[in-house]
């Protein structure tokens, strides 16, 4: 048993647990983006920010990747977390100003709009790569991945071409916190061999 | 231990996404009094780790095998549950997921009492399923002799060379052991390789002279029985009476593609015009011929576009040869103009330095073939120019061999819809097949050059060692779900091996008919129309069977409400569409009740007749969209099993549209919501099945019809097709007769098993008259049927004061 506090709640926890994953079963509220439950964390999105208090010092982690440690003062609502949430939050709605998810769950968080620079009005993708982790981890497969580096960084099929090692099971749609996957999907599976008329919705 | 059910039931918090809007309380109140239920709890994640340890904690205290977790996607987690509870002899199929949060909790604006009701219902039925499991063991395959490498093709050598180096002993199935006479032939498949000959000759002496070489002439394949691990080959000899079987472990197919020569209106006659392989041997026989040699890359006209350019960097390596040997020969490639040059940035130099020309051609007008000349419209001008030639080369045509199509029917790599042996059909997971792959290599597989066959050769002999070696070190896993036979069931019909997208199902023995089939696990994808297909019910999904379907409809059907309908929506197609509806946060009827199956293939009509026998006013199966099915044709099947119990419906009177079938495509969950919504309209406006004696006595006759006359399972599984199939089997000659004559013989196997039913229920004898007026039927038509049921010996007929009594004789 690992003893330790979060917001001065004491919990206790199993070694191997991260400080996300005890939180969530003391039913304590820390907002996730890139996080899903089937697949290892990455802590791409930082938006599972706690700050861990020692003395007068204190330090930001990614709860979803953070262990836990005996004695940790960790604390979720923090004026330096909030802080921190709202830059990620106007970060985002600068980097996916498209997505639906993304703009309610900053809308929650009090972020309505970003002083950043917006490059592409229309992208929704927030490149967390999550859905890259779930065909690899869950399907067992790769066919999406992370592409590129930096600004260019960029989610689809090799050459962003329809790949045959696609077996359209939809995991990555489903665990899209943007809904940027259902476009990419339909250009890494391929048109389907008849396609359905569009029903009016 | 396993044999009887003891279920844990998790329900899921999942933070506030089920909580507030399902009142878990009341459905844990529900679920715990349930009959099997060891365990019913409410945890906030029960899929993190501390949720994962405190399920684990009640896993060992109270004996639990079998685990429901309501909460979300069983697609995505089932997994981690299966990799965290595997230790506790916990696998695969012992583990089940409710979505309450994308089918319930989010889906619509009902109270949270409401939504525990219904989720109770979807929770009732994933515990009456799980009752319904019989759990195997987790088995090791073991694969017992050489690997045969077969086919004769050039992948052969790689294929075997990468065996022999990682130690694994083989059969070498080649007609030629001598590097020299490999490379002299070698251009009859692989024309303008001549670069890599030295290679292929070390290749070659490398895999005929390896200590785990077992050198054996082709001959020709007649027969293959067993399964991955234990197979028996047989070949033909010529010149020898009884063939020569062989016994291996694995195969490896290394098949080549055939070059033929194309038509006549290309000018095709093997001395100045001719293919390319052709041209190899004029250069092996007579050296590099002198003149103007014209290559025409005319696979756009011959209907081969695909391999255009192919054909031209073969052209082009020919071409090379040819001017590096003379340089008074004028080479010259002529490509349709909208072919690349496949050429890459060095062998542009090489092409510039040796003054190959490559002229393109106006597609508009097909050059036309003259003595000595073609002509062909330019791209620059629009002039007919004319190219002289002393000989003009050809791609040629690619297709199967005869004796290579033969062979690659017995080893099952045939798919009737390609043109080349392209692979499986099945789109599924890798964990859901044994193999990974069918080992195979070589331009048959499709058509390509000679380093990618060699390459493919070699992926398939790595990975078929490494197969060999997992499987002698016990790590070679059978794949759970797959399908298995009860030899004494089976009589050896071949249904399913008609059906089998997958090529796992094969005969025991050599011979064909009236032997009992077998399955190949590591071949099988757990499909499962095959066994939705049999008559007699002698396959059976192992930790997927019909039985457990069975209950979990049945148990589902038993609890709507009569206005309430059931959708079944495959694991590829409806079940995501319904789950993303979900995650969307998309409102639809909150009287549509979802359960998923891995295919909609799989479901056996007498469970669409059950759902309806226990009460579900309507059934609708969403499965994939047209020609996407995962398992090739199982939405196909699912079709023709729904269309056979809308006829029987009509005949007993309800109305047809109960059940439909519908498509579904998971991008698209707003479409998903407009079917299985105008399902439920239609059945509201329908009302439900009044549950009269008469009712149910008619419902319960459809199912036993559809489950157990093995005449009509027969002629369904028979009729299963396609919707673009052309021909009719039998004396069906078009669609409306083979309609008709299944409706005729439905209508009186429906009549004579409602008349068994009453026989056998009442217990005595029963007058003509008698039956007719139960039944309201005509008495003519009931006459001809207990006639019929007479002489099949099903009822027995007795005469008393001149009158005819029928009666049911057990």
């Amino acid at each position: 048993m690992i003893d330790f506090t979060i917001n001065n709640q004491k919990v206790s926890a199993q070694p191997g647990w991260t400080v996300l994953e005890t939180a969530r079963y003391y039913g304590i509220d820390i907002p996730t983006l890139c996080y899903h439950e089937s697949v290892k964390p990455s802590g791409a999105c930082r938006l599972c920010m706690v700050e861990l208090k020692e003395g007068d010092w204190s330090k930001l982690v990614a709860s979803c990747i953070y262990p836990v440690q005996e004695g940790i003062d960790v604390h979720t609502e923090t004026e330096r977390v909030n802080n921190v949430r709202r830059w990620i939050f106007e970060m985002l709605l600068a980097t996916c100003p498209a997505s639906e998810e993304i703009r309610e769950m900053a809308a929650r968080y009090g972020v309505v709009s970003t002083q950043m620079p917006v490059h592409d009005p229309d992208q929704n993708c927030m490149v967390c790569g999550l859905c890259a982790r779930v065909c690899e981890e869950v399907v067992g497969l790769s066919a999406i991945a992370v592409m590129d580096r930096g600004v260019h960084k960029k989610i689809g099929s090799p050459f962003l071409r329809p790949t045959d090692v696609c077996v359209a099971c939809g995991c990555c749609v489903s665990v899209c916190p943007t809904g940027a996957m259902q476009s990419i999907f339909d250009t890494v599976r391929g048109k389907p061999a008849m396609e359905m008329t569009q029903l009016a919705v | 231990m396993y044999e009887i059910a003891n279920i844990g039931v998790f329900l899921c918090r999942c933070g506030n996404q089920i909580d507030p809007h399902i009142d878990l309380k009341t459905l844990e109140q529900t679920i715990a009094g349930s009959d099997h239920v060891g365990h019913c709890e409410i945890l906030s994640y029960p899929c993190l780790q501390p949720g994962v340890d405190h399920i684990t904690q009640q896993i060992i205290r109270k004996k639990l095998n079998r685990i429901i977790v309501a909460g979300c996607e069983g697609r995505l987690m089932n997994k981690k549950f299966e990799k965290a509870f595997a230790d506790l002899e916990l696998h695969k199929g012992q583990i089940d997921m409710v979505n309450l949060r994308g089918h319930v909790a989010a889906v619509s604006d009902q109270t949270a009492v409401e939504k525990a009701n219904k989720s109770a219902k979807l929770v009732n039925a994933a515990i009456a399923e799980m009752t319904a499991m019989r759990p195997t063991q987790q088995t090791m395959a073991k694969i017992d002799g050489p690997v045969m490498v077969v086919g004769d093709g050039i992948a052969s050598y790689t294929a075997a060379q990468s065996l022999a180096q990682k130690g694994i002993d083989y059969f070498l199935a080649v007609s030629a052991t001598d590097p020299e006479a490999v490379v002299r032939h070698l251009h009859c498949s692989y024309p303008g390789e001549r670069p890599h000959y030295d290679r292929i000759k070390k290749i070659v002496s490398d895999a005929v002279t390896s200590t785990h070489a077992t050198v054996i002439p082709p001959g020709k394949l007649t027969g293959l029985s067993g399964v991955t691990g234990d197979y028996t080959l047989r070949f033909e000899l010529d010149g020898e009476e009884s063939p020569i079987k062989y016994k291996s472990g694995a195969i490896i197919a290394c098949l080549d593609a055939q070059m033929a020569a194309p038509g006549p209106e290309f000018g095709y006659d093997g001395n100045t015009v001719m293919t390319q392989p052709e041209m190899e041997e004029l250069m092996w026989e007579n050296g590099a011929p002198k003149g103007s040699i014209l290559f025409w890359v005319n696979d756009d006209e011959t209907g081969q576009s695909d391999f255009a350019q192919l054909s031209a960097i073969t052209a082009w390596h020919m071409a090379r040869h040819i001017r590096e040997c003379s340089t008074h020969t004028q080479t010259m490639i002529l490509y349709h103009q909208d072919m690349e040059i496949p050429l890459s940035a060095s062998e542009r130099v090489v092409n510039r330095k040796l003054g190959i020309l490559w002229i393109p051609y106006d597609k508009a007008i097909q050059p036309t073939v003259q003595d000595s000349v073609v002509t062909f419209c330019s791209l620059t001008d629009h002039v007919e120019h004319e190219l002289n030639w002393d000989y003009l080369v050809l791609s040629p045509i690619r297709l199967l061999g005869k004796e290579t199509a033969a062979t690659a029917e017995i080893l099952g790599l045939v798919h009737k819809e390609e043109r080349f042996l392209t692979g499986h059909h099945a789109k599924v997971r890798p964990e859901m097949v044994g193999r990974e792959e069918t080992y195979m290599a070589g331009s048959a597989r499709y058509p390509c050059d000679l380093q990618e066959s060699l390459n493919q050769g070699r992926r398939a002999g790595t990975k078929t060692a490494e197969m060999v070696k997992n499987a002698s070190e016990g790590r070679l896993r059978v794949p759970r779900v797959v399908c298995v036979v009860d030899p004494d069931l089976c009589i050896g019909c071949g249904q399913c091996q008609e059906l089998c997208d997958c090529g796992g199902i094969g005969i025991v023995d050599g011979t064909r008919g009236g032997l009992p089939r077998v399955v190949d696990p590591m071949v099988c994808t757990g499909g499962g129309t095959c066994a939705a297909a049999c008559p007699y019910h002698a396959l059976t999904l192992q930790n997927n069977s019909n039985d457990q379907r069975e209950a979990r409809v049945a148990s589902l059907a038993g609890q709507l409400a009569q206005d309430e309908v059931m959708a079944i929506g495959c694991v590829w197609g409806g079940l995501p569409a319904a789950d993303n509806a979900g995650k969307k946060g998309l409102k639809y009827d909150p009287r549509v009740h979802i359960l998923g199956v891995p295919c909609v293939g799989q479901i056996d009509p007498c469970i669409m007749a059950r759902a309806l026998m226990e009460g579900a006013p309507g059934v609708i199966l969403v499965g994939c969209l047209p020609e996407e099915c995962h398992h090739s044709y199982g939405v196909d099947h699912a079709w023709s099993r729904v269309n056979v119990i809308k006829k029987l419906l009509t005949l007993a009177g309800f109305n047809r549209q109960r059940i439909a079938l519908a498509h579904a495509d998971l991008n698209k969950p707003e479409e998903f919501i407009l079917t299985v919504e105008s399902f439920a309209r239609t059945i509201a406006l329908m009302g439900p099945i009044p549950r009269s004696a008469d009712n149910v006595e008619k419902l319960e006759s459809i199912y036993d019809l559809i489950r157990n006359n093995t005449r009509v399972r027969h002629l369904l599984s028979a009729g299963l097709r396609r919707p673009w199939e052309k021909d009719y089997r039998g004396d069906q000659r078009h669609a409306l007769e083979y309609d008709r004559d299944f409706s005729a013989v439905l209508e009186e196997e429906y009549l004579g098993q409602r008349l068994v039913r009453i026989l056998a229920d009442q217990r005595q004898a029963l007058r003509l008259a008698d039956l007719a007026a139960v039944l309201k039927e005509d008495e003519a038509h009931v006459a001809d049927c207990l006639w019929g049921l007479v002489t099949d010996g099903a009822i027995t007929l007795s005469h008393e004061n001149r009158e005819a009594f029928y009666s049911f004789m057990n």
